[in-house]
């Protein structure tokens, strides 16, 4: 199971990407992420909750309660205008880190 | 499935009691418990599936990092201090400049008391420098 540091400085982008998609709730991101990395990549709730809390504070997402499942209402997260835009810029910059770090990474044996 | 709740309460024990602490461990007690649930499906037996989704938690020092630096009281009163020494010690020093001319006027002793009273507001003015 990789955890590496560089995953670690894109959680934001990660967890907003899946928010940006659809509302959802703590365990499906969680699940999300590892299905979609085929369990390459897992998520501690830890570090979620914790993204969670930083995103919300930073007002990129905000939670609302839902439908009661399981006994209990299910805290859902949704996108603010500010996280759809602090997204995009994310992914802006990516694009741009990505093709500085492949000229040295790529092309020698 | 008792065993979730308990340690979920047991490891919020260290966070001081706030609403968003509450909010929280609500939260995750109930993705928790729904992660058990998909595990059980999966074939496991409970008590493996409780200590499969304890294990995947995680270290709480993250969301302590979080939740910690959201508390009030960590808020800056440098400031509130800078000027509540620069009054105190303007009142003393004109407390004592009044005494020395009105009972002692051939001798000027006031420099004294003064010069002992700004260390007051120069201290406050280092800290307050320090955490601007």
């Amino acid at each position: 199971m990789l955890n590496s540091d560089i995953i670690r400085g894109h959680l934001d982008s990660i967890i907003l990407r899946l928010i940006f998609e659809k509302d959802r709730y703590g365990y499906e991101i969680s699940k999300e992420i590892s299905l979609r990395t085929n369990d390459q990549f897992q998520i501690k709730e830890a570090t979620l909750y914790a993204v969670f809390q930083r995103l919300e504070k930073k007002e990129l997402i905000e939670s609302y309660f839902g439908d009661i499942t399981h006994g209990a209402k299910r805290r859902y997260y949704r996108i603010t205008s500010l996280g759809k835009a602090y997204y995009r810029q994310q992914v802006e910059d990516w694009r741009m880190t990505k093709e500085i770090i492949d000229v040295f990474m790529e092309g020698l044996e | 499935m008792k065993s979730i709740r308990d340690y979920v309460n047991e490891m919020f024990n260290e966070i001081p009691d706030s609403e968003q602490k509450d909010i929280m461990k609500q939260e995750i007690i109930q993705n928790l418990e729904e992660k058990v649930c998909d595990l059980m499906e999966q074939g496991k037996a409970e008590e493996d599936a409780i200590n499969k989704a304890i294990i995947d938690f995680g270290s709480i020092e993250d969301i302590k990092k979080e939740l910690i630096g959201k508390q009030p009281g960590v808020k800056n009163n440098a400031g509130l201090h800078l000027g509540y020494s620069i009054w105190g010690s303007a009142l003393i020093i004109a407390l004592s400049v009044f005494m020395n001319f009105y009972y002692t006027p051939r001798v000027i002793w006031f420099v004294y008391p003064t010069f002992a009273v700004l260390w007051w507001p120069l201290s406050m003015y280092f800290r307050w420098l320090k955490l601007k």
